[in-house]
């Protein structure tokens, strides 16, 4: 089916080539949940390392929200500024050029290094297995972000359609995973009570909560990453907020899920520094076919991510490039497969280099800085959006609700986890932010002179109210 | 078998790369940069109404 | 206002601008480890009686433990090895205004960007 549908699209019309819009919602979902679910296969686990069980639990929930506010907010603003780039393209229209390009380059940063966590998982993974003397991950990583890249590049199509497969069956092993132990019985497979006592639940009290705040970002990071589809969805109105929402709600209860089973077979000192917390699931109800579909979910996880990843990195640097906020060169589209062809190319080799001499907890952190700068952008984002464009001044395929609740619990939750972040890698946000404030000098002062000024406002909106 | 394996990624990782190098100059040698380029952020929705699936 | 015409850049200037933009990359996400900023203090608070109950662990912890192949003494370093949080205020107050200084950088920056693109899309028609 996707054969055909690729050729019969493959002629160019005119003298104009661009992407393909052949998605539907079920694409936009398989890219958001696709990137994310690794995050229950590991990651996650760390909070309880930060905090213990039921620190994890609690910002389980209390990071839900952020990203329910995320997704609430994204989705009216992505349905009704639809082009690739996401929130990118939301910065340029909303904020300025300068923050635009701020906001493009955490969305790479994020995804490029996700992708990078990705396949040094999925290789420490297969290392684990094989047990092998002298066996490194070196292969399987090059291999993950090679064959990755190629799909990409060959097609959007076929590599979303590829996501929604094997997104689908890493998270059914969970489901899976779930009812086999008898969730509804305490005590013959499961014995949460015993493991999380109330002398353990807490170790470190509740700044062990707020430290914990850090890697419960995991549990859902990367489901704003739908938006980078906006330029190739048939209806980005629809699908959009559709997708994301249906999205998010899977998440929740995989991330609620994971917990509980996780929770009820290890002790949180374990689960705490364990890389695969499902699969070792898998492994202590002593049944090996769990112990196997486990394995291979948590390998088809990491795929799914890395695949997304490749997919919105990709996206946001070709909308730079079309912008002429880096060179033009970026903006290429492939003539026959309709993809950023040049700009997955040109991601590849940074992924690689970093996959090959960064470690999965650097690799994470770096990540998960990007994510939360931006999440502190669109709190800001949305406010604005609101006010020089009220409702009923421009068609919005949806509205989310309780405005402004959302971008103040978003905000607020941004707050506490830079303090998280500030209670185990302050420096490196330093660093980072210090990095993104000279990148944003030479871009004001000296990159910016190349962009052309009234064409980059490309919607068709009535002007901005105070202005 | 593990070892066998990790060898044939090494290979299928060489062989898609180079095949992506071969594709990326022959599209840039026999396309022009205005044509490769010419993909707008608006236009999008003018460009897409020309072929329905 | 004229409409802004930006110049043409030169092949090289571009190539130029990339390795400006993959450099800094690198020199962001590597500095701080080369300089070992990264990471939390963690640190093993050692015990001398090593058991399962001197460790915390009940039986049914205990049976886990040995269940993935730990023993007392292997799980220890695992168990003990604990997050020690203490706020440093002077890297808390840098931090902050590191990072407020930031935003409102990019706020300001990019509202003058802003109204220069407004204006140029919408009056000069």
């Amino acid at each position: 089916m996707t054969v055909a549908l690729e050729n019969t699209t493959t002629t160019i019309h005119g003298d104009r080539v661009s992407l393909l819009r052949v998605l539907g919602p079920a694409h936009v979902w398989a890219l958001g949940v696709g990137i994310v679910l690794v995050g229950e296969f590991t990651g996650w686990n760390f909070s309880a390392d930060k905090g213990g069980a039921l620190a994890a639990l609690i910002v389980c929930w209390i990071v839900g929200l952020l990203y329910t506010s995320v997704a609430m907010i994204d989705s009216e603003v992505t349905s009704t500024v639809a082009a690739a780039g996401g929130q990118y393209a939301q910065a340029k229209h909303i904020v300025g050029p300068l923050m635009a390009f701020n906001v493009a380059l955490f969305l790479v940063f994020a995804y490029t290094m996700l992708e990078v966590s990705d396949a040094i998982l999925l290789g420490d993974t297969i290392v684990a297995k094989a047990g092998v003397e002298g066996l490194t991950h070196n292969s399987f990583i090059a291999a993950t972000i090679v064959v990755l890249a190629w799909l990409n590049y060959r097609g959007v199509l076929m590599t979303l359609n590829v996501n929604f497969v094997i997104t689908a069956i890493a998270y059914v092993s969970i489901v899976i995973l779930f009812f086999s132990v008898s969730p509804w019985t305490q005590g013959a497979v499961l014995k949460l009570n015993e493991l999380v006592t109330p002398g353990n639940a807490l170790p470190y009290g509740w700044i062990g909560v707020i430290a914990a705040f850090q890697f419960g970002i995991w549990y859902y990071l990367g489901i704003e990453g739908t938006t980078q589809a906006a330029e190739e969805v048939r209806s980005p109105a629809r699908s959009l907020p559709y997708g994301t929402m249906a999205g998010m709600i899977t998440l929740l209860i995989a991330a609620a899920m994971t917990w509980y089973v996780c929770a009820s077979l290890m002790p949180w000192e374990y689960l705490g520094i364990t890389y695969y917390p499902l699969w070792d699931a898998g492994k202590l109800t002593g049944s090996p076919l769990l112990e196997n579909l486990l394995f291979v979910a948590t390998l088809l996880a990491a795929l799914a991510s890395a695949n997304g990843c490749i997919n919105d990195a990709a996206r946001a640097w070709f909308s730079l490039g079309r912008d002429r906020y880096l060179p033009s060169w970026f903006s290429a589209v492939h003539p026959k497969y309709r993809t950023p062809y040049r700009s997955i190319l040109f991601l590849l080799p940074i992924a690689l280099a970093f996959a090959f001499i960064a470690d999965l907890n650097q690799a994470i952190t770096f990540s998960i800085l990007s994510g939360v700068l931006q999440y502190t952008f669109m709190s800001i984002n949305i406010m604005m959006f609101r006010k020089k464009w009220p409702l009923g001044s421009i068609r919005r395929g949806y509205t989310h609700p309780f405005h402004p609740l959302p971008a103040i619990v978003l905000f607020c939750l941004c707050v506490v986890t830079f303090f998280a972040i500030f209670l185990g890698f302050g420096s490196q946000l330093i660093a980072m932010t210090i990095f993104y404030f000279l990148i944003s000098v030479w871009f004001h002062f000296y990159r910016y002179k190349f962009v052309r000024r009234g064409d980059q406002f490309t919607m068709p909106w009535p002007k901005p109210q105070g202005y | 078998m593990w070892v066998a394996l990790s060898y044939a990624c090494w290979g299928i990782s060489i062989v898609l790369a180079l095949w992506m190098l071969y594709d990326w100059f022959k599209v840039d040698t026999n396309y022009s940069e205005d044509v490769l380029t010419s993909s707008r952020e608006g236009e999008l929705e003018a460009a897409s109404e020309k072929h329905r699936i | 206002m004229p409409r802004y015409t930006p110049p043409e850049q030169s092949k090289a200037g571009q190539v130029f601008d990339i390795a400006v933009v993959v450099v800094a990359i690198f020199v962001a996400l590597w500095l701080p480890l080369k300089m070992g900023l990264a990471g939390a203090a963690k640190s093993i608070d050692a015990l001398d009686a090593k058991t399962w109950e001197a460790l915390g662990q009940n039986p049914t912890m205990a049976s886990i433990w040995e269940k993935l192949g730990y023993t007392p003494e292997t799980a220890h370093d695992i168990i003990q090895n604990r997050f020690h949080y203490i706020i440093d205020w002077p890297t808390l107050i840098i931090m902050a205004a590191v990072l407020i200084g930031y935003f409102v950088f990019l706020f300001r920056a990019s509202d003058r960007e802003y109204r220069d693109v407004i204006k140029e899309k919408f009056d000069d028609k």
